[in-house]
């Protein structure tokens, strides 16, 4: 696995530009372990300071420093991103594979579950819960609401490879050779999903992110965690746009977008690793 | 047929060294959707033997039913194909089973160590996203009981065996050619030194010289492990080949058994003997006959023989009855009114 991401590293232009900007992310986020303010103390530097010299992003009008805060909010948002996608990933793959393989009234059951899902209207369901909560509403309570809220069209996309898995040559002779149903699912067809998984594991991550924020800068979150979506929502509380502070809501948006891009080019080099097919293509494609 | 005379391809026939015998089969398809029953019956009452080392091959049109006869030999059915009567027994290790009353456990301990299966379309057998080594190790490790390193070395001994270069193990199928991964797909199947290898279709879309190779290592391995096998292709050349004894298919029945040599040359059904005729021979430019009409459709099978729509020699009786398969020489079995008439039968037969 290292030697294949050493080579991913060196060879791959996509994977070494994704690792580069990712990593300088996440080195920015552990930066948050050695902040030496914690996150909600205010007024602990003057306020409304353009970024300069002592105060690389400048300061907020709550009295804290932009990069520290923003250490603790990028940190919070990648750990929640990562914590929904893996959660849904997890459900949309055990539903979608046994589903597409097993068919019959498993699929039935599975399937009137999942559209069930689909249905529902997910942004009312989340303020709801917020409403409920209250004061309870923490980020790992929100990331299992949307992880479970977050699966289902995937998983259909992975019950419909699932069935047309099923009913290829090599998953006959996984049946004739006596695999169980559980071994031609995890050893056969997940392999096969995966590039599938990645790309969704990236929606998804886009999307969940984008849905905390959105959820933040409205005040349905608990606005005591610092997030990128808190980090905007007390940036409007104090019009900072209007006031042109304009460093408290820039710099959280330009490092969430450094943090997909770096995450989108990763999975795309990934993906190349997994997918022998894709590897082809690339070699078609780069061939004049 | 003169009995002294030395064939070349001798067929043991002995009861005791029976591996396969298939009595009475009867497999059909069956749906009930929205009250709307329908039945296929793809094979109805095939009976055939198998001896020890045999090759037996199996012909006939598409959708004759010969896919269905061996996934239903093998037991690797699934709805709506259902078995409705008749029995498949298999004598492995001295001991005589009907593998439909075997249990899902001893059906897994039977399968690759004693019997194995080329499926049709076996080019894809190997999943495109896994290494052929993996692959093998998915399928036919868990029936060797031997540690991975012992397991490896003898996949690679079998490959070397086969000539074929044991790096194929790290490619993945999409690397290797048609021709490569048949053979590693015959390869698969034979690592475990079965008994009985049914092989559908193992040659098709293979161009002729890659396809004699391929049924020459096919040939090679069967006899090494001394196994028997069921071969299944509408490719009579093929069969002429490969084949110890042929046995020619038509709309889920069997018409016609016998040694190769004697089905080619002393065809007795009207429908094998057409699709002799049909075979191409050097020097030979008139004009071949087709045969009129269409196979029959199997959900509503025509009464009788099923060959009579399309039979130049159909009478009466052939309409009303199906004929039995009866002996018509040593070892050869045909099923019709006309040319292979029974004893009981003969003056119907001949008066109508």
């Amino acid at each position: 696995m290292l030697t294949v991401l050493r080579d991913l590293f060196r060879y791959r232009f996509e994977f070494r530009l994704g690792a580069i900007l990712t990593g300088c992310i996440v080195a920015f986020a552990a930066l948050s372990f050695v902040s030496p303010y914690p996150p909600q103390d205010q007024f602990v530097v003057p306020p409304d300071l353009p970024p300069s010299s002592p105060y690389w992003f400048g300061t907020t009008s709550r009295g804290q420093e932009v990069f520290w805060q923003l250490s603790f909010a990028i940190r919070n948002t990648m750990l929640f991103g990562f914590a929904v996608a893996i959660l849904s990933r997890l459900i949309a793959v055990a539903v979608g594979l046994w589903s597409g393989y097993r068919g019959g009234l498993a699929d039935r059951v599975l399937m009137s579950l999942n559209d069930t899902f689909i249905v529902i209207p997910l942004f009312p369901l989340l303020v709801l819960f917020y409403f409920v909560l209250r004061d309870n509403m923490s980020w790992p309570l929100l990331a299992l609401a949307m992880a479970s809220l977050g699966w289902a069209y995937d998983a259909r996309l992975i019950r419909a490879v699932a069935l047309s898995l099923k009913t290829r040559e090599f998953t006959q002779q996984g049946v004739f050779s006596g695999m169980r149903a559980s071994e031609i699912v995890t050893q056969e067809h997940l392999p096969y999903v995966l590039p599938i998984v990645f790309y969704t594991t990236m929606n998804n991550m886009t999307w969940s992110i984008g849905l905390e924020v959105t959820l933040s800068v409205l005040g349905f979150t608990n606005i005591d965690t610092p997030t990128v979506g808190v980090m905007i929502y007390w940036a409007n509380q104090h019009t900072a746009l209007v006031a042109g502070i304009w460093w408290w809501i820039a710099f959280p948006v330009l490092f969430v977008v450094i943090l997909f891009i770096g995450l989108f080019l990763l999975a795309v080099a990934m993906n190349e690793y997994i997918d022998p097919r894709s590897r082809l293509a690339r070699m078609g494609g780069a061939t004049p | 047929m003169s009995a002294g005379a030395p064939q070349p391809h001798a067929v043991p026939q002995a009861q005791d060294e029976r591996v396969l015998a298939v009595s009475d089969l009867r497999a059909w398809y069956q749906t009930r959707h929205f009250g709307v029953s329908r039945e296929v019956r793809a094979v109805d009452g095939v009976s055939l033997q198998v001896a020890r080392g045999e090759i037996y091959g199996l012909a006939g049109e598409s959708s004759c039913g010969k896919s269905t006869l061996v996934k239903t030999i093998a037991r690797a059915i699934r709805p709506p194909l259902h078995v409705v009567g008749g029995t498949v027994r298999f004598r492995f290790a001295g001991r005589e089973r009907d593998i439909y009353a075997l249990s899902q456990a001893e059906l897994a301990r039977m399968r690759w160590r004693h019997l194995s299966y080329i499926l049709q379309g076996s080019m894809n057998v190997l999943n495109p996203v896994r290494r052929v080594r993996q692959s093998f190790v998915d399928f036919a490790y868990p029936h060797l009981d031997q540690p991975m390193p012992e397991f490896l070395a003898l996949v690679e001994a079998h490959l070397a065996r086969i000539r074929l270069d044991p790096a194929v193990l790290d490619s993945y199928p999409h690397a290797l050619s048609g021709g490569m991964r048949q053979r590693v797909t015959i390869a698969l199947a034979s690592v475990c030194r079965p008994d009985f290898i049914i092989a559908d279709e193992p040659t098709t879309a293979l161009d002729v010289v890659v396809q004699k190779d391929v049924l020459g290592m096919l040939r090679a391995v069967q006899r090494e492990i001394r196994s028997s096998m069921i071969l299944v292709t509408h490719d009579i050349g093929v069969h002429a080949h490969v084949a110890d004894r042929i046995g020619i298919m038509y709309a889920g029945r069997l018409v016609e058994e016998g040694p190769t040599r004697d089905v080619l040359r002393k065809a007795r059904h009207p429908y094998t003997a057409h699709l002799v005729a049909s075979l191409p021979r050097i020097g030979d430019d008139t004009p071949k006959q087709s045969l009129e009409g269409a196979p029959p459709n199997l959900a509503d099978p025509p009464p009788g023989c099923r060959f009579h729509p399309r039979c130049p020699l159909a009478t009466d009786i052939c309409r009303k009855e199906a004929p039995p398969l009866i002996d018509v020489a040593a070892a050869h079995r045909a099923a019709c009114w006309v040319t292979a008439p029974p004893a009981q039968h003969a003056a119907p037969g001949a008066a109508a």
